[in-house]
């Protein structure tokens, strides 16, 4: 490098100082003075989108000083660019999480407490008290539910009336998992598609499985709750029923994500599938009304379906505008008019008094769930206990494997292996 | 240019102070002036944050609390505990040897089409380049996934053929293949620069060959290609790179899972997946290096073989 002259570091310092002092005033500005600028980031489906956004309105509208920026796309995409965009500082103020990442962004210190808020500018007191739990990690309430949802089959009814396949749907009904079998495979073997969307791959159908075994997926203290006999039994029992098309063919399976858009029901390869019930608003909106809604088989009195909060809102801890995305989580959550916009996009609401609401006046969607709750209502049990730090990892490492499977690039049984050394590293860490 | 007047070492004729010294030292300041804003754009962008990841590749860091030194854990992990990683190496070895020599040839074949003087050539040669104009975009690699997806357009088409596949993206054993016809169509940069190469061949070459004898294809052999060889290298050290950098198309085909069961977890989407939906950036970073090295390596690799066969106008052979 050759000398520089006093003079022209000089000026070099004074170009550098004003380029900073350009991208300094982009961040300046001062919060707490004039309008406030929040941003509130969801994954999900069209028709969430829709309603969150006519929501959202109706707050700006009610709050002319708070101008709230909205942000949805599917699940994967929404934690690939959450954790992009909170590691880089720029992340939301109200986001939504669900159970596989609240104790993860929690423990992160990704989110603010909100007891200081509870009961308070942020009302909790209609909103029951195991849904309440769902939302705290170690003893601290990180989020609220945004619904409450419950294990779901959704299925077509002219594909199952064409096989002679009987589903159980009048309340207090219920089959087992031979006769579920059963049905699948007529359905299977009498049209083009598969009875049922391959249900191998998300977690979240096993741990319904494993209460039904008196196992749980994780127990109380984070650790792994089943083992590899279970897992290697329940996918023996679905790759029974891929051969005579009971379950939808690899192809189909490898490609759910939980997204509506690519379920195998709506895409026309499957008659039927395993979901929550806070995703059949965009069920009904991507397929149609022509769905029905039946219980999970179980073979014993235990039905292995739990209420749940599907998804929850948290409060960023890096946000500078806290009081007011409480304050617009609030709205979400207990507004007479917000909640009649909302529907069941996310579950039932949680709030007692807008459910009512809801229930008594609303859409097909949203009655088809609120019907199904009540139908279901002494079957659903307790809310299972949060998932701990590492149920992501073990949430994608479960599916990652099952495609294994049923490509039939390994053995069930080591498969299964697999997932349980993998979850216990994920678990561990 | 410029940096020669920047590392200029001072001539050995160079007389002891003179006043037209001052002058040089203030032109030297101009030519700073005139450089801050690359400098502080390598700095800031490239040399900071490559600086940053070597020392991230010595840490556990999970994005949001502070790293904590591990020294050579994640290097050691990665070599001696983690089968992705491997799986994802050989998929990204896979998918270098294929795509490269592909696109290559292709660009060559193509551009020696372009290269004979017909009426609407520009308009043949911008329509070649578009797809690589498009190439980096999200855009074209959906529309890759709806093309080769089950149902998609090229299963429909095959589907009526009486030849049924499922879709192509969907199933382990050819998703790999639809990246690399994916990147074997983005032809177009490197075609662009053989297509110039070729222009550089004396014409009169070709006119001695012909009279001694010379068919086409003798032609092409021993004398377009080794004229063009420097040209060849060129395109060779940069695409191989670029190959080995790959993530778009493989990140949108797959919704950024690397699936259908894997078969598409190229190198640098496995080093996305660590570092942001892992969290863990350290482990990511260190892969990063292990990239970087592999890849100088490489294409040091090359430019030593290239002795053998890159030939440069005016050396005798």
């Amino acid at each position: 490098m050759g000398r520089v002259s006093r003079r022209s570091a000089a000026g070099l310092l004074v170009g550098l100082l004003t380029t900073t002092a350009a991208l300094a005033g982009c961040g300046g500005g001062d919060p707490g003075d004039g309008p406030v600028t929040l941003r509130f980031v969801w994954w999900g489906n069209e028709d969430r989108a829709g309603v969150t956004k006519a929501a959202v309105d109706e707050f700006q509208r009610r709050n002319p000083d708070i101008r709230v920026e909205t942000e949805y796309s599917g699940y994967d995409a929404y934690f690939q660019k959450l954790s992009t965009q909170v590691a880089g500082g720029a992340g939301p103020d109200l986001l939504q999480l669900d159970r596989a990442t609240l104790g993860e962004y929690a423990s992160r210190n990704v989110l603010a407490e909100l007891d200081e808020y509870a009961g308070k500018s942020l009302k909790v007191d209609k909103i029951p008290a195991n849904l309440l739990e769902g939302g705290k990690v170690d003893g601290k309430q990180y989020s609220v539910a945004a619904g409450a949802t419950t294990q779901v089959l959704v299925f077509d009814p002219t594909h199952f009336e064409a096989a002679g396949a009987k589903v159980p749907t009048a309340p207090g009904e219920k089959w087992t998992w031979a006769e579920f079998a059963d049905a699948m495979g007529k359905v299977g073997a009498a049209g083009t598609v598969a009875g049922t969307t391959d249900f191998g791959w998300a977690v979240d159908w096993f741990e319904v499985w494993l209460r039904q075994h008196d196992k749980q997926l994780y127990t109380p203290e984070g650790e792994l709750g089943f083992t590899v006999e279970d897992l290697t039994e329940y996918w023996e029992m679905i790759g029974a029923l891929r051969p005579g098309k009971g379950v939808s063919p690899a192809e189909v399976t490898t490609k759910m994500d939980g997204s509506v858009q690519n379920s195998g029901i709506v895409t026309k390869q499957a008659a039927s599938e395993i979901g929550y019930d806070s995703t059949i608003t965009g069920y009904f909106g991507a397929f149609g009304p022509n769905l029905k809604l039946a219980p999970l088989p179980s073979d014993v009195a235990e039905s292995g379906m739990a209420a749940l909060p599907p998804v929850s809102f948290a409060v960023a801890r890096r946000s500078e505008h806290k009081e007011a995305a409480v304050k617009l989580l609030d709205f979400l959550l207990n507004d007479p008019e917000a909640g009649k916009l909302l529907g069941a996009s996310r579950g039932v609401p949680p709030n007692q008094d807008i459910r009512a609401q809801v229930c008594a006046g609303s859409t097909a969607a949203s009655k088809a769930v609120c019907d199904y709750e009540e139908a279901q209502k002494d079957k659903i049990g307790p809310a299972f206990g949060a998932w701990p730090t590492g149920s992501s990892a073990v949430k994608r490492d479960f599916q990652r494997t099952y495609d294994d499977v049923i490509f039939n690039r390994v053995g069930v049984a080591e498969a299964a292996a697999r997932v349980v050394q993998d979850a216990e590293q994920s678990l561990g860490s | 240019m410029t940096q020669s007047v920047l590392t200029r070492p001072p001539a050995r004729d160079d007389p002891p102070p003179t006043p037209s010294r001052g002058r040089r030292r203030r032109g030297q300041g101009v030519a700073y002036l005139f450089l801050s804003p690359w400098i502080v754009g390598a700095v800031l962008l490239t040399i900071g944050p490559m600086a940053a990841s070597l020392y991230l590749s010595f840490t556990d860091y999970d994005l949001f609390d502070a790293p904590d030194w591990v020294g050579v854990d994640n290097y050691v992990t990665m070599f001696t505990g983690d089968e992705r990683f491997w799986h994802a190496a050989w998929t990204t070895t896979k998918y270098v040897l294929f795509s490269v020599p592909l696109k290559l040839a292709l660009a060559l074949a193509v551009a020696l089409l372009l290269n004979r003087p017909r009426r609407g050539v520009g308009l043949y040669r911008s329509a070649f380049y578009a797809p690589s104009l498009l190439g980096a975009s999200v855009s074209v690699a959906l529309a890759w996934r709806a093309l080769f997806s089950t149902d998609g357009t090229v299963d429909s088409a095959l589907a009526w053929l009486g030849i049924d596949t499922g879709g192509w993206v969907d199933q382990p054993q050819y998703a790999l293949l639809t990246l690399v016809a994916l990147a074997a169509w983005q032809f177009g940069a490197p075609m662009v620069i053989f297509l110039a190469g070729l222009k550089q061949v004396p014409r009169e070459l070709y006119e001695a060959a012909a009279i001694d004898g010379a068919g086409p294809a003798r032609r092409f052999f021993s004398v377009t290609l080794p004229m063009l060889s420097p040209v060849i290298l060129f395109n060779l050290v940069l695409e191989t790179i670029n190959a080995f950098q790959a993530f778009t198309g493989a990140f949108v085909v797959s919704s950024g899972r690397g699936g259908p069961s894997d078969s598409t977890l190229l190198y640098p989407l496995y080093l996305y997946q660590r570092g942001f939906t892992d969290f863990r950036m350290g482990y990511a970073s260190a892969m990063a290096w292990v990239l970087l090295v592999v890849v100088a390596l490489l294409t040091a690799l090359v430019f030593r073989s290239s002795k053998r066969w890159v030939f440069y106008a005016g050396e005798d052979r």
